[in-house]
């Protein structure tokens, strides 16, 4: 077997961010007397269950609440977290990893057997998890039979070799698994506290966390209030005291309260970040976001005709005008796009995509082309009809790409608009012509995005299903260097055009001038409370 | 009395049945389930939770087990968006929310009114009438939707007076702007309504004797006119007190109160079934008690009213 041991414990020491020399200030600068770090919600939390929770705004919370193996660095790089590092078996099937001496907040000690309870809890058919895919997409061994029930949830993976080394089984080779560990799904829970109350566990009375934070205050609806926890590992590098997150469902009417100072984080409403940045220069930031806005082009059996068609489904894709649509409607600094996997992902490097280095112009002489090749023109106007779903910005969107399909194309397209239930039910029902589709990255690395268009992908719902295409990908799962592959990936894409892409997001936020620490580099916006702090104004 | 009360009261609960049956049904109907989410589920994940909600089961079945729970255990069920909490709860917190500046709110809105309306009717067509009658209107072509931020806007970035949001009960500071919110277009509506009712009795034949007899007007107004000015005012506010108590979702969203209101808008968007079952009955059970007080109160005002 051979070990890489990663991350040495004097490596952890060391990546701690960030160091306090003094107890007062840091990198010169004199830390406020009150450390209380306030910021926007779009919705309430749905849940405080690392594996029960679903949603973005759910995990911010958790990672402050608990902590799993691994965590991310400002810039999203990997560093230990309840994990002191790791090793990988010779066949990259088994990994090792060392627990540091962590406690949880009722002062019991974490141990490897948390983390085997919490990860078995995620794909037990009892627990119904949402995000049970999320461990099988790790790879973890027998993760699918837990789930479908074929086998019992002992049968996972998992191990505790002793109280501080937890082993892991996978069933195939995945370079990225650690990375994948700084998910909330995986992070521990305290089993004796769990079956004591029920699903009621996370009330603020009764949660135990091994995270920096304890639920101190819960107001559904309106904010969710974590404090110090004493007993954290790191608890005397923690600056931050306190972190209040306030449910403001109005981005505007959450922006005026962050210049009225009652929070420190919001996020830009679509289109004012060129008025925020000039008028608040320094506050208003726009970094890249690991998510990626396209159009899918429906090529499956319920799918029109002319979308079969490459040719129509190129000269649709050539014809829209991406910088109008991030200069013009969004405003945020997002990216044009001519590929899938956002373009700031960790290791992915870009390939180069034929149209994306053509002027709009020879685009548009492209698409006519091929268009008229196809058999469309003005005696017999291409047909088709979009779904978005409701949303100022998606509308905006839709109504541009009609614009411009008409006008190079002469397409005659109708817009259809539904709520978002209906909206995600006909697309993953495939009951669509061209439908609205955004992909949020789990981890990242390009795979989260390339592995959808693979034909066996439970999210591919446009049909589209290319042999040559899934054996790049699955030949990715056991490189070394995966890149070069997902670049061939994007090739291809570009080349049968499954969906036309439309843009990659950027965060555009506002930051209160004494807030120190945001992870603004960090592709997934993860942030902890326990790398911020607060400066004297 | 006694009789009429007995009555409705046996009446409500076949209503609330047929309230449940029929929100029940059209809810399954609605296209996607609470378990729809940006990425699809594999089926057995879905299996899983539909088992764990009892979503496997028939729907006559599973609207029986949902009266059942309800009636022998006071069980709404767990919601099944907000999974680490059942409906009670939800409803616990939401609905004292929504409870205290809905019926604030429905104060100033009946007493403000029915002043605004009973001196417009009193001095029609003077400077004071067309004064009432525009704030009237002023206050009800404004949406709540608009005035809110604008609110948000004067007291608390320009001001500084009050918190842009929240929710503290022990603060009245949290209050003053929902309740303003909320009121306003409600106070409007009573105004007008009472305007038109007290000009029509007050050209009543009862009213021209009392005048005859060389009554004061206060007098006239007091014990003579406002009372059955009242009737149709009273019809009015006994769903009114429902729709502000039970919440807004404008000013629950603008103002983060954690109140009912933005619950039940959410519940529908998410398909979260309970929460909506939940929140649809504690309605219809207030609109119905509503609605007999109401009536109660029309026999008490107008002793021709018999039932």
């Amino acid at each position: 077997m051979r070990t890489k041991l990663l991350l040495s414990a004097a490596l952890s020491a060391m990546l701690v961010f960030p160091i306090v020399s003094n107890a007062k200030t840091i990198n010169g600068e004199k830390l406020a007397e009150e450390q209380v770090f306030t910021y926007r919600l779009l919705d309430d939390i749905k849940s405080f269950d690392p594996q029960i929770n679903t949603d973005i705004e759910g995990s911010g919370v958790i990672r402050d609440l608990f902590e799993g193996l691994m965590n991310e660095d400002a810039k999203g790089g990997l560093v230990p977290g309840t994990a002191k590092g790791y090793s990988v078996s010779e066949d990259k099937l088994t990994y090792t990893f060392n627990l540091r001496d962590a406690k949880w907040s009722n002062g019991e000690s974490v141990t490897a057997h948390d983390f085997v309870y919490a990860w078995r809890r995620l794909v037990d058919p009892k627990t119904a998890s949402e995000y049970a895919w999320y461990m099988e997409l790790m790879g973890v061994k027998n993760a699918t039979k837990v789930v479908k029930g074929e086998v019992a949830p002992d049968q996972l993976g998992v191990r505790a070799v002793d109280d501080k080394t937890f082993e892991v089984t996978l069933e195939k080779a995945i370079p990225y698994f650690a990375s994948m560990t700084v998910h909330s799904s995986t992070f521990p829970v305290l089993k004796s506290v769990v079956e004591k109350h029920g699903a009621g566990w996370t009330k603020p009375e009764n949660i135990v966390g091994n995270g920096a934070y304890i639920l101190s205050e819960y107001r559904s609806g309106e904010k969710v209030v974590r404090e110090r926890n004493v007993n954290y590992w790191n608890n005397e590098n923690t600056i931050i005291d306190k972190t209040v997150a306030l449910v403001i469902n109005d981005e505007n009417q959450a922006l005026t309260r962050y210049l009225a100072g009652e929070v420190d984080k919001t996020n830009i409403p679509s289109g004012q970040y060129p008025r925020l940045s000039k008028e608040y220069p320094g506050q208003a930031v726009s970094n890249p976001y690991s998510c990626s806005y396209i159009y899918w082009f429906n090529v499956g059996e319920k799918g029109p005709e002319s979308l079969k068609d490459v040719r129509v489904r190129k000269a649709l894709s050539y014809a829209i005008n991406r910088e109008v649509i991030t200069d013009r409607i969004l405003q945020g600094g997002q990216y044009q796009s001519y590929n899938f996997a956002h373009q700031k992902t960790a290791g992915f490097e870009l390939p180069e995509i034929d149209y994306a280095g053509w002027t709009q112009k020879e685009r548009d002489d492209k698409a006519k082309a091929l268009l008229a090749e196809a058999g469309y023109g003005p005696d017999n106007p291409l047909k088709l009809t979009l779904n978005y779903n409701t949303s100022e910005t998606h509308k905006k969107i839709a109504i541009g790409v009609s614009q411009f399909w008409k006008k190079t194309l002469g397409v005659d397209l109708t817009l259809s608009n539904s709520e978002w239930k209906i909206h995600t039910t006909k697309q993953q029902a495939g009951e669509f012509e061209v439908s609205r589709y955004a992909w949020c990255g789990d981890y990242n690395e390009a795979s989260t995005y390339l592995d959808l268009l693979t034909s066996y992908s439970g999210h591919n719902v446009s049909g589209y299903s290319n042999p040559e295409y899934d054996e790049i990908m699955a030949e990715s799962k056991t490189m070394e260097n995966p890149n070069p592959n997902y670049a061939k990936a994007e090739k291809i894409l570009a080349r049968d055009m499954p969906f036309a892409p439309i843009y990659q997001y950027t965060g555009a936020i506002m930051l209160q001038p004494t807030l120190r620490g945001w992870p603004v580099d960090n592709l997934m916006q993860r942030f902890y409370s326990r790398d911020l702090y607060i400066v004297e104004k | 009395m006694l009789n009429l009360i007995l009555k409705r009261l046996a009446l409500a609960v076949p209503t609330i049945l047929i309230l449940i049956v029929c929100s029940f049904l059209l809810m399954h109907a609605a296209p996607g389930g609470p378990f729809t989410a940006e990425r699809a589920l594999t089926p057995e994940i879905l299996a899983n939770l539909e088992a764990k909600y009892g979503l496997d089961q028939p729907i006559y079945k599973q609207i029986l087990i949902y009266i059942r729970n309800i009636v022998f255990d006071f069980d709404f069920g767990p919601s099944f968006i907000y999974k680490d909490r059942t409906v009670n709860e939800v409803l616990a917190q939401g609905f004292p929310i929504t409870l205290t500046y809905g019926s604030i709110a429905f104060f100033f809105a009946v007493t403000i009114g029915v002043s605004l309306g009973v001196t417009a009717a009193i001095y029609q067509n003077s400077l004071l009438d067309y004064f009432a009658v525009g704030i009237t209107i002023g206050a009800q072509v404004l949406p709540n939707f608009v005035m809110a931020p604008i609110l948000v806007l004067v007291f608390t970035l320009l001001l500084g007076w009050l918190p842009g949001g929240g929710w503290d009960y022990s603060d009245p500071s949290y209050l003053i702007m929902p309740v303003i919110a909320l009121a306003t277009s409600f106070m409007a509506s009573i105004a007008r309504i009472t305007r038109s009712s007290m000009l029509e009795v007050m050209n009543a034949n009862h009213i021209r004797t009392a005048r005859s007899k060389g009554l004061p007007t206060y007098h006239i107004v007091l014990r003579h006119a406002l009372k059955p000015a009242m009737l149709p005012v009273i019809s009015y506010l006994g769903p009114t007190f429902v729709t502000m108590i039970t919440g807004s979702v404008v000013v629950d969203m603008f103002f983060s109160t954690g109140g009912m209101g933005l619950f039940f808008v959410n519940a529908a968007l998410n398909r979260d079934y309970s929460v909506m079952m939940g929140i649809t009955i504690l309605v219809g059970i207030l609109t119905i008690f509503f609605n007999l007080v109401v009536d109660l109160l029309y026999a008490w005002i107008d002793p021709k009213i018999r039932f």
